[in-house]
């Protein structure tokens, strides 16, 4: 890089433009798909300019957080933890319900919900409690400590019921917990549950069969006979967990369960969606119909398009180019913010481990919601960041973001 | 833990990487075979079969008379809708002109009806000719966008208007729109005053839904599942009026020149059998838009139809009051029906009261009614007091709605101590004022409504129930379900309410100023007023009820302008009276009300 001017080597090494350019081109494709989702639309129709004033504000949020003293972060977790954990006691009594769930809490005209503040202030904490000198990542007792701060949020959440929420959370402490050097071992102690929770949705064969799995593994890993038995045991009963936790579902996410199993079971009622998305997609083709030309958009084949179901839009009408540099931003932001936290984990373990539970966040979201629109996954209310109408979690998303270009920013510095 | 060390933070970044990458290859690969591989596949769902629920409007509830005689009915009427997406603009001016409308109009229309997506035809004209639907029809291949369909408007009758009363229906407007969210879509008609406006949660009925297959152009290829999803409209449920069609016809034919109000009420129970507002307007400009230059001649009008006179216009009462005062004084004891006041011509206080009709003499207050002397219930006001007097108007419903089941109304103007206080301020009126109102002129001010109320109060010794239009509706097996109306009633003894009665029997039958209100075979009771009217011509009241001895119908009757009340207000009361009263007594024929409704909704099918 020669061949380059002085100030502009500065300005790349003090500002990181790849970050903030795949964030900002992300939030204004975002806008494109809202505008033509919400064209002429009784109700939605101001979405696209109110979306636009906060994209103003949260660029505000990103400028501020990248200017700030980066000593600051140091006080922030157990503040907004707490906060965090009060908001999400306070929304199951006085939260507003939206269609029967409380995830909303209102504040005169605005509202915003406190699993959006929880996810921010888990990552602080847990970031925060891992990095101390004193915490031994491979004892039991540190290990269950930090899944603690977790599983505090994770149950609240549950209780609006948000199950979509909920696994974000499980994704963040995953992430943390292996960014810091939890054993392999561990990891799959950790994870197996959840696997077998997963199979046992499909059925009983996929549930033994990820029972054999895991038993396996453990004859592979050769642990104690004692310890591989009740890991054993657990997972066992994880399986009929599962049953128990279906029950607690509302009837509105129990049918979102039945039709990933099978779309076309139902293809008015929730299947109709998942079914409605991927022909929006599909019927894109390689350039797309053109923007305010997609008949499925434009027809309003899929109820508020622009919020879940926004990467339909792009998909159709900007076809699979479209589709392809919108995935490939993604793909930017994400190996950016890898990048950056693995520049600090030797000199500064806490804002390291904090940018990779933003990682973890936006990753989660991003996966989550492609793949429930393009039907790899059942239908699950999580937004895709940047780019679904929702002004406090596009606030939220830039104020990560600007926490990941400070880090950067301040990343020699660190000591 | 040894083995920990193998895998530092390079391996946990690599880790990290292989699962960021791997999912976008996944991604790319399902994006890939979607878009590219099956794009043929999805490119043919999304042209067609699509399946898009059509919303089926439900035929609103139709209206029957007391004798189950069929008033308001709906009928089939065709409307032209327009879909932006493929519709031309060079059609505008051949379509107008076959339409009959000016140039231009398309377009506005157009503009004013943005719809949510541009695929959504808009409705351009409704209860269009059949010879222009024909047109359309023949040459639909020339005329891409365009459409029509069949819809229904309201059928009125041709013997009465009753426009004031059964309100009329409106598209909905966005606000109404937002406020019902959930129920209604734009187009639908709502309605808008009235009885249509009261009972509009009866009457709408229940919408369904018909799954057809849409391709992009939103053209119908089938329907799904051969409808086995589909759910039927249920038709609103028709009313039952309390109205009687005969009574209803004689009172508006009695208006037919003056400007006024009638409400003729049932003083059991509080039914309506007859009311108008004159002058009245034709709802059949009402069933589809009502165009501009009937809006601007009936908002011009001097006479202002659209104005419900009989619930919101307020007039004094006049002698029609003196029956209240009379109340009054003998409930609470400061006379009894031997008492005597002596009518000089007039009655001095503060200032000189004059008395019509020269000098009365030694009047009872029987006599006092019947001969409607001033004297007399000026005396009496002042020994009731005015706040007792107040307290007795307020039994019988004077200064507060009727709640009579059609909205809008006037609640009056009931003066009472602390009204004048508020309006005069303390002290800064004099018993000077209470006099009028013993009269019924001054500051007190009626609705027609409020009035014929009254009147049934007293036909029915003090008691009625709160009048209503609505008897009820018909069930699924149309059977009828009476709706309930609180009683009203102003706990005054049987004696008082004879004495007053007989005043009133005398002003028909006596030497009173409504002889010619006589009925043959029937022993009509009543009494005139006549409400000063400070910007010109006096107006003319009459009230009355009959029979006497078992009342059956209470009327009142206001006519703008017309002077003193016997004049012009009581011929058409007594023309009410006799057509309800005077008709071959029938047991309501149930039986035929079976087919009523359901005629055209059966032949609209086919």
């Amino acid at each position: 890089m020669l061949h380059r001017s002085r100030i502009d080597y500065q300005l790349e090494d003090r500002f990181d433009l790849i970050l903030f350019f795949s964030a900002f081109f992300l939030v204004v494709i975002g806008l494109l798909a809202i505008y033509s989702a919400t064209l002429h639309h009784p109700y939605a129709q101001g979405n696209f300019q109110k979306q636009a004033i906060f994209f103003t504000l949260a660029l505000g949020v990103f400028f501020i957080t990248y200017f700030i003293n980066p000593g600051m972060f140091s006080y922030l977790p157990v503040p907004t933890y707490s906060l965090a954990i009060l908001l999400l006691i306070a929304v199951i009594f006085i939260g507003k319900k939206v269609y029967g769930q409380r995830c909303w809490l209102e504040l005169g005209s605005l509202s915003f919900q406190p699993s959006e503040l929880a996810k921010i202030g888990t990552i602080f904490f847990m970031s925060y409690f891992l990095s101390k000198e004193h915490t031994d990542i491979n004892s039991i007792r540190d290990i269950v400590a930090a899944l603690m701060i977790g599983l505090i949020p994770v149950a609240l959440i549950l209780l609006e019921p948000d199950m979509g929420s909920a696994l974000i959370f499980f994704a963040i402490m995953l992430a943390l917990l292996f960014w810091k050097g939890l054993d392999i071992f561990s990891i799959f102690v950790v994870m197996a549950p959840g696997l077998v929770i997963f199979a046992s949705m499909f059925g009983v064969a996929p549930f033994a069969a990820a029972l054999v799995l895991i038993l396996l593994i453990l004859i592979y890993f050769r642990r104690n006979l004692f310890l591989s038995a009740s890991i054993f045991v657990l997972n066992l009963g994880a399986g009929f967990i599962f049953d128990s936790i279906y029950k607690i579902l509302s009837p509105h996410q129990k049918k979102l369960i039945e039709t990933f199993i099978d779309p076309n079971a139902d293809p008015l009622g929730s299947g109709y969606n998942a079914i409605q998305a991927k022909v929006a997609i599909g019927s894109g083709g390689l350039f797309g119909k053109g923007f305010l030309n997609g008949n499925q958009t434009q027809l309003r084949f899929i109820p508020e398009q622009w919020t879940d179901f926004i990467f339909c839009v792009i998909g159709e009408e900007f076809g699979f180019i479209g589709a392809l540099i919108t995935v490939c931003l993604f793909l930017a932001l994400f190996l950016r913010l890898l990048k950056i936290a693995s520049f600090t984990k030797e000199k500064n373990e806490f804002t390291s481990l904090v940018v990779i539970g933003i990682l973890a966040t936006q990753f989660a979201h991003f996966a989550i919601n492609i793949s429930m629109t393009i039907g790899l996954m059942p239908v699950i209310g999580i937004p895709l960041p940047l780019m679904s109408y929702g002004g406090s979690s596009l606030l939220i998303n830039m104020f990560m973001l600007g926490i990941a270009a400070n880090v950067y920013k301040n990343r020699k510095q660190h000591a | 833990m040894t083995e920990n060390k193998n895998y530092g933070t390079e391996f946990r970044k690599r880790v990290f990487f292989y699962i960021l990458t791997g999912f976008f290859c996944i991604l790319l690969s399902q994006l890939f075979r979607t878009q590219i591989i099956e794009h043929e596949i999805f490119d043919e769902k999304s042209a067609d079969n699509s399946i898009k629920g059509i919303v089926q409007t439900p035929l609103r509830g139709v209206f029957y008379d007391r004798n189950y005689k069929l008033l308001v009915n709906n009928k089939p009427s065709y409307t032209v809708l327009v879909s932006p997406s493929t519709y031309q603009k060079r059609l505008n001016p051949i379509i107008e002109t076959v339409l009959g409308v000016s140039a231009g109009y398309i377009d506005e229309v157009l503009a004013n009806n943005i719809q949510y997506s541009k695929y959504i035809p808009v409705r351009i004209q409704r209860d269009v000719t059949f010879p222009a639907i024909a047109w359309i029809e023949e040459n639909k291949e020339e005329l891409p966008g365009v459409s029509y369909m069949v819809e229904m408007e309201r059928a009125y009758p041709d013997s009465i208007s009753a426009s004031h009363m059964f309100g009329y229906t409106k598209e909905i407007s966005r606000k109404q729109m937002d406020e019902e969210k959930g129920y209604y879509d734009m187009g639908d008609f709502v309605g808008n005053n009235g009885i249509e406006h009261t009972y509009e949660k009866y009457l709408r009925g229940t919408k369904g839904v018909r799954y057809i297959l849409v391709d992009s152009r939103r053209r119908e290829n089938g329907r799904f599942k051969e409808g086995k999803n589909d759910k039927e409209s249920i038709k609103g449920s028709d009313l039952v009026l309390s109205v009687d069609e005969d009574a209803q016809k004689v009172a508006e034919k009695g208006f037919k020149n003056f400007v006024g109000a009638l409400v003729a009420i049932e003083p059991k129970t509080g039914e309506v059998l007859a009311f108008v507002s004159s002058p009245t307007y034709d709802l059949n400009n009402f069933t589809v838009v009502t165009p501009r230059e009937i809006w601007k001649k009936m908002n011009v009008d001097p006479n202002k139809p659209l104005i419900n006179r009989a619930t919101l216009s307020v007039y004094p009462p006049g002698s029609t009051f003196k029956p209240l005062c009379a109340i009054a004084g003998l409930e609470e004891g400061v006379i009894n029906e031997n008492t005597v006041i002596n009518c000089p011509g007039g009655f001095y206080f503060g200032r000189f009261f004059k008395c019509h009709g020269g000098v009365h003499g030694g009047l009872t207050v029987e006599h006092a009614i019947e001969k409607s002397c001033n004297t007399f219930f000026y005396s009496l006001i002042l020994r009731v007091g005015l706040d007792k007097w107040a307290d007795y108007a307020g039994r019988f419903g004077f200064g507060k709605k009727t709640g009579i089941d059609i909205t809008e109304e006037n609640r009056g103007i009931l003066p009472s101590t602390q009204w004048y206080d508020k309006h005069y301020g303390v002290n800064k009126w004099t018993q000077g004022y209470v006099v009028s109102l013993g009269i019924g002129q001054g500051e007190l001010s009626v609705t027609p409504v409020q009035l014929a109320h009254y009147v049934a109060m007293i036909a029915n010794n003090g008691k009625s129930r709160r009048p209503h239009i609505v008897k009820g509706y018909l069930d699924n097996d149309k059977k009828m379900v009476p709706f309930t109306f609180e009683e009203t009633d102003a706990h005054i003894s049987r004696k008082t309410m004879d004495i007053v009665k007989r005043g009133m029997f005398l002003v028909v039958n006596g030497a009173g100023t409504a002889s010619g209100a006589k009925i043959p075979g029937i022993n009509v009771a009543g009494k005139t007023g006549t409400a000063q009217n400070s910007h010109g011509e006096d107006h003319a009241w009459f009230i009355g009820f009959a029979p006497f001895e078992d009342p059956k119908i209470a009327v009142a009757v206001l006519v703008e302008n017309a002077g003193f009340g016997a004049t012009w207000a009581m011929p058409i009361a007594k023309s009410v009276i006799e057509a309800y009263l005077n008709k071959p007594v029938k047991a309501p024929v149930q039986k035929d009300i079976k087919n009523g409704g359901k005629i055209i909704a059966a032949s609209l099918k086919n």
